[in-house]
């Protein structure tokens, strides 16, 4: 494996490199205290060093908004939309983020492959970059290491003065050439602590949350959850959409588009009629958490959930996922006799 | 380590699985005050190939897009049902449309019965209400493929006598000696001469040869559990029994997450499900 350094005084000229290949995708600070992904126009405005984004980058792989459809009323016909590859470079991703990437992967590709997310994920390469786990990461606990280098094209591991910038793949050689930066010869930093920890192995996951399925924990949560799906949103694994039509204010022609979903709204799962399958804020939250760590990981041994920490660094009523999933734990382990 | 994305065009031919195709309604017959039979035909006649018990997702462009089961057996050519109660607003518009109109289709969507399960077997439908529709799929195909089946028993409960749906092909049954037809209604009017009582009262009398009975069940959410209370009571085994389930099946192909039930997505795995299979999960029933 390559290894070069790349010192912090030339991130900018390694970033308008890259920028030579393929439009670049990078955080930004946005605001005074957030960041996100965007389109880099100045290499400057690029920030490697951050705890995380407000969304990860499956907006650019599911739009929150996205055309299915376009369609002529006088005439009652239809067309699909018109999806384009993204082929981008995505500079600062966390491996966390990257993980949900391929688990959002497996959801587009499983069964009925589809058209629009797998279209649009073509010619995505990952640059990712190490980070040190602020008091809401907790990836560790699902077996995503802040250096884990899987599935990235090039890999940045921070140095007191720099990058520690290993090439991957061929496309990570591709973007490299032409670019000169000394070799690396020394090891890696150790990685950061991680300051949160689910407080059992990711393989007893499972059992500990069909255990848990009656806990009082989910109505304990729901007395402080408000259902504004924040957590959601912001979550880097959550797939669902919501399909709405939009006519065009000629009342002859229009669209049928989705939108990011929740499973903690209250019409998520509201039938004509009036009929709503997951009524209560406990039963949804517990379908949540379920789906992080429970439903989807059964059929594919992997927790859905990743460890970034949004989705209790956004919500609005102070609930954290790592608690109510240790406080499963404790109460699975009160009723296994420890062997001696 | 290779990146599987790295192509920077869309090499893959996949369907779209979201564009529907339009298809006509060839005929309307209104049933009740609320529910109404569209009879439609896919371009160029074609068949829609589906199983007793599968849906469909219905579009009409500017309203929306919702999931409908199919009501006519795979085993009338050319056209199929679609039942429909005016329940929401799509329902509503499609109140009004006439013989000629155009509707999106896509489709066939979900598991459907595996009808060889019930070959051979006494087949015994249970049906609440609007749970006829997808119900009435499965009676006609076993009474045009009638000699592979064994008795055919139809329990049907309805709200009031007002509210029976397909009532022509009610009397057929009634008047076929090769189908046992029993039918209540919660609230009979006065001119009702049938029996009065809900569904699971029509249960208890039925003389079944347990072993050899199948069942599938269909109605609104609030029946399952006693249907289910009066079937086991009766004696009938856990694993004869198959229920069709009412989700939000939003998109028909496992992605948008409304019609989950526990681990179990509805547009996949059922709507018909095999009773042990969910008979755990406290979300279905």
């Amino acid at each position: 494996m390559v290894q070069f350094f790349l010192e912090s005084d030339r991130i900018a000229e390694f970033v308008a490199h890259l920028k030579g290949h393929k439009p670049v995708f990078a955080p930004h600070l946005k605001g005074d205290k957030s960041y996100a992904f965007s389109l880099v126009e100045d290499p400057a405005g690029v920030v490697l060093d951050y705890n995380r984004t407000m969304h990860s980058v499956k907006k650019y792989f599911m739009p929150p908004r996205e055309k299915l459809l376009t369609f002529d009323l006088t005439e009652n016909s239809c067309e699909g939309g018109q999806v384009e590859p993204v082929n981008a470079i995505f500079l600062g991703v966390h491996s966390y983020d990257l993980a949900a990437v391929h688990r959002l992967d497996h959801n587009f590709a499983e069964g009925q492959a589809e058209k629009n997310y797998l279209t649009r994920r073509q010619g995505a390469v990952f640059i990712g970059v190490s980070y040190e786990p602020d008091q809401y990461h907790f990836s560790g606990s699902v077996g995503i290491d802040p250096q884990d280098t899987r599935g990235f094209d090039i890999f940045l591991t921070k140095l007191l003065d720099g990058y520690v910038l290993e090439v991957l793949t061929p496309e990570g050689e591709k973007l490299m050439q032409g670019l000169d930066l000394p070799a690396h010869e020394t090891g890696k930093p150790a990685r950061g602590h991680f300051q949160q920890h689910i407080y059992v192995p990711q393989t007893k996951l499972n059992t500990v949350m069909a255990a848990g399925y009656d806990n009082e924990i989910w109505e304990q949560t729901a007395k402080k959850c408000v259902g504004c799906g924040t957590c959601n949103v912001v979550c880097p694994t959550c797939y669902c959409f919501n399909v709405e039509e939009n006519v065009d204010i000629s009342a002859t022609k229009g669209d049928r588009q989705r939108s990011w979903d929740g499973c903690m709204l209250r019409d998520f799962s509201a039938v004509a009629g009036g009929e709503v399958f997951r009524e209560g804020l406990a039963d949804r939250q517990r379908h949540r958490v379920f789906r992080k760590f429970k439903y989807l990981s059964d059929t594919t041994g992997k927790p859905w959930c990743v460890g970034c920490g949004r989705c209790t660094a956004y919500c609005t009523a102070d609930i954290s996922i790592v608690s109510i999933v240790n406080h499963l734990v404790a109460d699975y382990e009160k009723t296994v006799v420890a062997p001696i | 380590m290779t990146n599987q994305f790295s192509s920077d065009t869309a090499p893959i031919e996949l369907k779209d699985l979201y564009l529907p195709v339009m298809a006509e309604i060839t005929d309307i017959k209104k049933m009740t005050e609320l529910e109404t039979l569209y009879t439609v035909q896919l371009p160029d006649g074609a068949e829609l190939g589906h199983k007793p018990g599968q849906f469909v997702e219905v579009s009409m462009f500017g309203i929306g897009e919702a999931p409908f089961s199919i009501s006519s057996s795979p085993t009338q050519r050319g056209v199929f049902e679609l039942g429909i109660r005016k329940v929401g607003m799509l329902t509503d518009v499609m109140s009004r449309y006439q013989v000629g109109h155009k509707l999106g289709i896509r489709g066939p969507f979900g598991n459907g019965i595996d009808v060889e399960k019930f070959k051979g077997k006494d087949v015994l439908i249970v049906a609440g209400g609007i749970g006829l529709v997808p119900m009435r799929s499965m009676i006609n195909y076993v009474i045009d493929n009638r000699d592979d089946f064994g008795r055919l028993i139809i329990c049907y409960g309805s709200r009031s006598d007002k509210e029976l749906l397909f009532v022509d092909e009610l009397k057929q049954w009634t008047d076929d000696p090769r189908i046992e037809y029993h039918v209540t209604v919660d609230h009979g009017s006065p001119e009702w001469t049938g029996k009065t009582g809900v569904i699971t009262t029509l249960i208890p009398t039925l003389d079944l040869d347990l072993p050899n009975t199948v069942t599938c069940v269909c109605g609104p959410p609030v029946m399952y559990r006693f249907v289910l209370l009066a079937l086991k009571s009766k004696g009938l085994p856990e694993g004869n029994i198959y229920m069709s389930l009412e989700r939000r099946m939003k998109c028909g192909v496992g992605k948008c997450g409304h019609c989950q039930i526990n681990h179990t997505y509805v547009c996949q795995d059922g709507p018909v499900y095999h009773y042990p299979d969910i008979k755990a999960l406290q979300e279905a029933l």
